[in-house]
């Protein structure tokens, strides 16, 4: 049984399938990928795994057990959490009260220990030096880097990364995968990235899937899908395929 | 940046103040108290929007519909069932806000002006429901465009003390939120909703707390407004302007904050008793410049320029 499955998952917007009949599996401990040019469904994929539109068609299963069609907030506290690809702090809070949002509400903790535990994640991502500055002050890069504190903060099983390394110079991604590593080795964390930094996501994943205008045209390792006429033709058009 | 509210000084302030309130009405009587019930009345209404739209962020322009619907049951209990007056206070707030939660699940899933225009549309409908459904279904309940006359009430002293500690609650209620995990998810649905329900917020059950909290108290302040003027109609209780006034009150104050509508609400209650008594004709016309003015120059509120030129002065 794989720890995170999607069955023929369909979504539509109006006539418009963003998201068409997608399989995939995600074990537990592992690091998928998916890429996919712009508007082939990938954020509404992860928006119909967390919650934020039920899928039409289809199912997710977590752990075997069905989880489609419940709210983002059920979503995360069973253990699956996401990072939104516009960076959105809770810009008038300070850094720390914007982790210990993640710590208090995802995982219940009361606001005492919440304040702990966050300061622990904080450090972790390296924005120690930033505890009560506004979150509004900080940096895109900073704020990506919150974004996952808070992400962790909720101790999630499996956390959707959404392009959380966009905007990003080529130094700070290294850092950032670096980061990533360890919340997947160390922490023993999931990770289901999606990312257009090609160098990012090939670098990081053992296993790619791609998506081209809300199907599923490969899936393997970023070897394999590299050499996919179907995604060179996706990506490139068809005289390169 | 720990906030040292419960300090030393700020507890012997309190207490000081708190003792002048309480015997006050030793040495003030008639006009002058009638005044300060009408200011804890008014920063106890503007506490009351301040929890739903300045806190949580949701700009509610039907908050007079829970005012009226506390004056209404209040007037009901003691004319028809002969009820003392404390206990329907506690009906009105608590039927207030049982309204609160079947209106709030629904309109609190909209967003922005929606959000607003649902509210405004609730209570407007419940001033109707009050004025026409006499007429309509041949009862004599409401009492339609005749309103209810009710019992006649003590002294100013009486209001004085019920009104303020009404507002004592409400601000004990806002204190509460500013410093807890449950105003933490409130001010987290202010900042960004979305992402506040991705990292485990459950937002609809925290906005619609935040909601009923705010008609629980708006229903007990219409209650105690209705003995007090012992004569209501719906047109008087279910006044857009009541909740136009809690808007610029919390506005001209500062959203959001705990200081916000004690600022606004006794700055606006006596400016316009000042303009009111002076330039009987004109006042109006002051009144909006004075709002324009503070509006315009003081985005922020009052309270909120003051924090801002205080944190500035702690820079230079």
């Amino acid at each position: 049984m794989a720890f995170l499955e999607a069955k023929k998952v369909s979504k539509f917007f109006g006539a418009l399938a963003a998201v068409s009949e997608i399989d995939f599996t995600l074990e537990k401990g592992e690091i998928l990928g998916m890429i996919g040019p712009n508007g082939s469904g990938k954020t509404t994929l992860f928006n119909v795994i967390v919650g934020v539109y039920p899928p039409d068609r289809g199912k997710i299963l977590f752990s075997g057990k069905d989880i489609s069609g419940k709210k983002p907030h059920k979503i995360c506290h069973l253990g699956i959490t996401k990072t939104s690809q516009i960076v959105q702090p809770f810009t008038s809070m300070t850094v720390l009260e914007n982790v210990m949002i993640g710590g208090m509400f995802g995982k219940g903790l009361t606001l005492s220990k919440a304040k702990e535990k966050a300061k622990e994640f904080i450090d972790f991502v390296g924005l120690s030096k930033y505890l009560d500055e506004p979150s509004g002050k900080i940096t895109v890069a900073s704020r990506r880097r919150l974004e996952l504190a808070r992400a962790l903060a909720t101790e999630p099983e499996i956390i959707l990364l959404d392009e959380n390394m966009a905007g990003l110079t080529p130094w700070e991604i290294d850092e950032v995968l670096e980061l990533l590593r360890k919340v997947n080795k160390d922490m023993g964390i999931t990770l289901f990235v999606v990312e257009h930094v090609m160098r990012a996501v090939m670098g990081i994943s053992e296993r790619i899937i791609v998506l081209n205008y809300g199907e599923k045209i490969a899936e393997g390792s970023p070897e394999e899908v590299a050499k996919d006429p179907a995604v060179i033709e996706a990506y490139l058009g068809e005289k390169y395929a | 940046m720990e906030k040292k509210i419960f300090s030393k000084r700020n507890i012997t302030l309190f207490f000081l103040i708190l003792a002048i309130i309480l015997i006050l009405p030793l040495f003030v009587h008639g006009y002058l108290l009638r005044m300060l019930a009408l200011i804890f009345m008014w920063i106890g209404l503007t506490a009351c929007w301040n929890i739903i739209a300045g806190y949580t962020g949701y700009i509610d322009f039907g908050s007079v519909g829970y005012f009226g619907i506390g004056s209404y049951v209040t007037a009901i209990l003691m004319t028809k069932a002969k009820m003392a007056f404390l206990p329907s206070l506690v009906f009105s707030g608590i039927i207030s806000a049982s309204f609160a939660i079947p209106i709030g699940i629904p309109t609190l899933r909209l967003r922005g002006a929606y959000f607003g225009i649902a509210t405004l549309a609730f209570a407007e409908a419940m001033k109707q429901v009050v004025l026409e459904l006499d007429r309509v279904a041949h009862i004599n309940f409401f009492g339609g465009s005749h309103g209810i006359t009710l019992p006649i009430g003590p002294g100013n002293e009486f209001f004085y003390y019920v009104m303020f500690t009404l507002m004592f609650m409400v601000m004990a209620v806002t204190l509460w939120i500013e410093r807890s995990r449950f105003g933490y998810s409130l001010k987290a649905i202010h900042e960004a909703e979305n992402t506040a329900e991705l990292v485990g917020v459950n937002t609809l059950f925290a906005k619609t707390t935040a909601y009923t909290i705010s008609a629980f108290f708006l229903g007990m302040f219409g209650a105690t407004e209705a003995y007090w003027v012992t004569y209501i109609t719906p047109n008087d209780v279910f006044n857009i302007h009541v909740t136009i006034q809690m808007v610029i009150m919390t506005l001209l104050g500062g959203m959001g904050t705990v200081m916000g509508p004690i600022v606004g609400g006794s700055f606006l209650t006596i400016i316009s008793e000042i303009l009111w008594a002076r330039f009987i004709y004109t006042y109006m016309i002051l009144l909006g410049i004075i709002i324009l003015i503070v509006i315009i120059f003081m985005p922020k509120g009052i309270v909120g320029t003051i924090r801002g030129l205080v944190i500035k002065k702690k820079v230079t």
